[in-house]
């Protein structure tokens, strides 16, 4: 008889009346499919109701169940357990507050993005392969002019966890300066100037140190890293003029 | 005067947009969520802001619900939907027979339909089937499944709402036949605690007869999960639906830089407990590919369920395929002699405030309360205050 | 089963974040490399500072001095040294590009481009010192 395959998970707990945090070991069965997080839901539902996970979508597209497993930052809900090796080590998010088990308080990365103000919505690009040649006409039906999406980033916080300098709370952090980075290059409305001098800042854009984890682990394209590399361009781009005296400094939004 | 203290056990749209309700009513209000915000089937959806136009020929009481909210959720919550809009798409001459029922439908609820020719489509929407014979445009649009919802709770909570989550309610508190309160046990401290209240709300969704059978009474409903698959690519912009009765499959929508096939129905007792057969989620491959052809090569990001709260008869036949998308309050004074405690089930992400207002309504109704409701008009927080901002 | 096994938690970073290898990517070891060489550098600067001082103790100290650095120990260091310097060069110079803007996309191959350059530096260095 086929036993299926199990793996032992270790869970960093976090329990307010424990003086410091402890693994709890789980046997774990592995299917084809079996994702972490549905392993941490089925130990939750068949060990221990107390087992905190924050989780939501189950599609990679919510961001909340963010954690780090066998030391890397990834979302819990499409991490498959074929893909890991045995025992399997699941701890939160680094550098925030531990609020329980594997949930963080979200709070120290919303605080950096809430003043960028970037909005949810940005242009899209058409789908599909090319059909130029067979656009409605004119009159007989409805044509968009502009198709619009989502914003990449899922605020999903593995960015800061992952980045070697975000232990300074001063420091923007990558997600919020990609999405600041994201503001200039699509304003849609927001004022560019404002969030210039937010970046263009010594905890700013040019607190980074290029270690480019942020981009590893970006589980939704953004590439923090190298949109930080661009934003600073753009910054040094600004400064140009002004150093042969051509401007006045965040003037206008440099392109 | 203390104002009235409402427990809302269940932390998905339903609770949130309750609590904003009856916030904005003037009650104390309390919500409790045994994991996270939005962490049962309403996080799981597809993301589609109805326009109803799939209902509007079995089933116009929910669709005409479904067009109505369209209209007010893009009022409260601008920037929180893609407003590409939504195409069905007919593929065989029976899809073509239906495309009349379908229009009639549509026009009786007031959703408002575009007939268009498969050049027009597919010049809209190039990603589509270049082999279709017909397409209908309906104002469909998509959503952010947690982050609409979280709206709610943000407003909510600026407004003194105590949300709760990783609060699981382990019993209720009864005084004869009147429920007065709850036991809940915090898991992020371990901590247990006994909270009263004027009225508890049971907004559990799918788990709805797990409360309820707390307070001794019985909800008619059946969880009925569905398949979903996350492909990676945004291979469509627009919402595309078959042009034809539900059935598995039928609908393909962008989010972000995936690409979103659905769905399957199936009943099952634990909505906990769900699998995701193999047989769905070849099938949302094999019928989402019919309607954008890149579906049968796009990588796979997940295959997932959800399980809806569907009201009727528990065991029914066909998958709950049959069973109204419309939603329900159960007065349990009314329907069990149980006095305190009221359920609100049923229902579709898109009708998450119709179903908070009727279920306010009711609310203040039974604590003898003239409060009108006001969310129609008020313009929700956006979502990152929720973290950033508490009481105000 | 649950098991019982109480070990030292996240709580207490054995070495500050920066330095913490733990899943980390080759972007990152470029960071830290950039920053202990760097460090090792200025403690080198201060050390050659003051042996450069002997010379203010007449002839046969600083020869004195000078033999001693011909030992094997402290022809290795010196390799270490000129290593440590050239990745700290090579690396910064990679670091200015990218951090200005320019080449973004290619930040990997322009570590690996580094990392070679350091390799050669250190190799005709190495043949001339023991030569």
């Amino acid at each position: 008889m086929n036993t299926p395959r199990t793996v032992l998970f270790k869970v960093l707990r976090t329990d307010p009346a424990a003086p410091v945090p402890r693994y709890d070991e789980f046997r774990v069965p592995v299917g084809s499919r079996t994702t972490v997080l549905d392993a941490l839901l089925a130990v939750r539902r068949l060990k221990d109701p107390g087992l905190a996970v924050r989780h939501s979508c189950l599609h990679g597209s919510c961001g909340t169940c963010g954690m780090r497993v066998n030391g890397r930052e990834v979302l819990a809900c499409v991490t498959r357990l074929q893909e890991l090796g045995d025992p399997v080590v699941v701890e939160p998010l680094a550098g925030a507050r531990v609020v329980g088990d594997l949930v963080v308080d979200m709070e120290p990365l919303y605080r950096r993005l809430e003043p960028v103000g970037r909005p949810l919505l940005r242009a899209s690009e058409r789908a599909g392969p090319d059909r130029a040649e067979a656009a409605a006409a004119p009159g007989t039906g409805p044509v968009l002019e502009e198709l619009e999406r989502f914003e990449d980033c899922i605020e999903c916080g593995l960015c800061l966890s992952a980045c070697p300098v975000a232990g300074d709370p001063r420091f923007l952090g990558p997600a919020a300066l990609a999405a600041a980075e994201r503001v200039l290059e699509e304003p849609r409305g927001t004022e560019g100037r404002a969030v210039l001098g937010l970046v263009d800042d010594a905890h700013g854009a040019w607190r980074c140190h290029l270690a480019f984890e942020c981009s590893a682990v970006c589980p939704a394209g953004v590439d923090p890293g190298g949109t930080i590399m661009r934003l600073r361009r753009r910054l040094l781009a600004d400064r140009l003029p002004r150093l042969v005296g051509k401007s006045h400094p965040h003037q206008e939004v440099p392109s | 005067m203390d104002a009235p203290h409402v427990i809302v056990v269940g932390g998905g749209g339903t609770g949130g947009a309750l609590a904003h309700d009856l916030v904005l009513r003037g009650l104390a209000v309390t919500l409790l969520e045994r994991g996270e915000l939005t962490s049962g089937t309403t996080g799981r959806h597809h993301g589609l802001l109805h326009s109803g136009a799939r209902y509007a020929v079995n089933d116009p009481e929910s669709a005409v619900e479904c067009i109505a909210e369209n209209r007010i959720l893009r009022r409260i919550a601008p920037g929180s939907f893609e407003e590409n809009g939504g195409l069905f798409v007919a593929l065989t001459d029976e899809d073509m027979d239906y495309r009349h029922n379908f229009l009639a439908g549509c026009a009786a609820c007031d959703i408002p339909t575009r007939e268009l020719t498969p050049v027009e489509a597919v010049g809209l929407e190039p990603g589509l089937n270049p082999a279709l014979k017909a397409a209908v445009w309906v104002p469909d649009a998509t959503m952010d499944a947690m982050r609409l919802p979280l709206r709610f709770f943000a407003t909510a909570r600026q407004g003194g709402a105590r949300l709760r989550p990783f609060t699981e309610v382990t019993s209720l508190l009864h005084a004869g036949r009147r429920v007065t309160g709850v036991a809940v046990r915090d898991h992020l401290t371990g901590r247990e605690a006994e909270l009263g209240a004027d009225l508890v709300v049971n907004a559990t969704g799918p788990w709805c007869e797990r409360l309820a059978a707390m307070a001794g009474v019985a909800v008619p409903v059946q969880p009925s999960p569905g398949v979903l698959l996350a492909l990676v690519g945004r291979l469509c912009n627009l919402v595309v639906n078959r042009l034809h009765g539900a059935a598995d499959g039928d609908i393909v929508l962008p989010q972000r830089a995936l690409s979103i096939v659905g769905t399957s129905a199936w009943t099952v007792e634990d909505p906990d407990d769900l699998d995701v057969p193999d047989e769905h989620v070849q099938a949302m491959y094999r019928e989402g590919a019919k309607l954008v052809p890149a579906v049968a090569s796009a990588a796979e990001r997940a295959a997932w369920s959800a399980a809806r709260p569907l009201i009727g008869a528990s065991g029914g036949e066909g998958g709950g395929r049959e069973l109204s998308r419309t939603f329900k309050c159960f007065d349990h004074a009314v329907t069990d002699g149980v006095e305190g405690f009221v359920t609100i089930t049923g229902g579709k992400a898109t009708t998450l405030r119709a179903m908070a207002e009727a279920t306010a309504d009711l609310v203040c109704a039974k604590l003898g309360l003239e409060a009108p409701c006001r969310t129609r008009d008020t313009v929700l927080a956006p979502h990152t205050a929720y973290y950033t901002r508490r009481a105000a | 089963m649950i098991g019982a096994g109480l070990r030292r938690g996240d709580k207490r970073r054995l070495v500050p974040r920066w330095l913490d290898p733990h899943g980390r990517h080759l972007g990152s070891w470029a960071f830290v490399a950039n920053r202990l060489t760097g460090l090792g550098l200025v403690v080198y600067l201060y050390l050659h500072l003051v042996i450069l001082s002997t010379l203010l103790r007449g002839p046969e100290a600083w020869d004195g001095m000078v033999e001693l650095f011909r030992r094997p120990v402290f022809l290795a260091f010196d390799l270490l040294l000129v290593a440590g310097l050239a990745f700290h060069g090579f690396n910064g110079l990679r670091v200015a590009l990218v951090g200005s803007g320019l080449l973004v996309d290619r930040h990997k191959a322009l570590l690996v481009a580094a990392g070679t350059l350091v390799g050669l530096v250190t190799l005709v260095a190495a043949v001339r010192i023991v030569g």
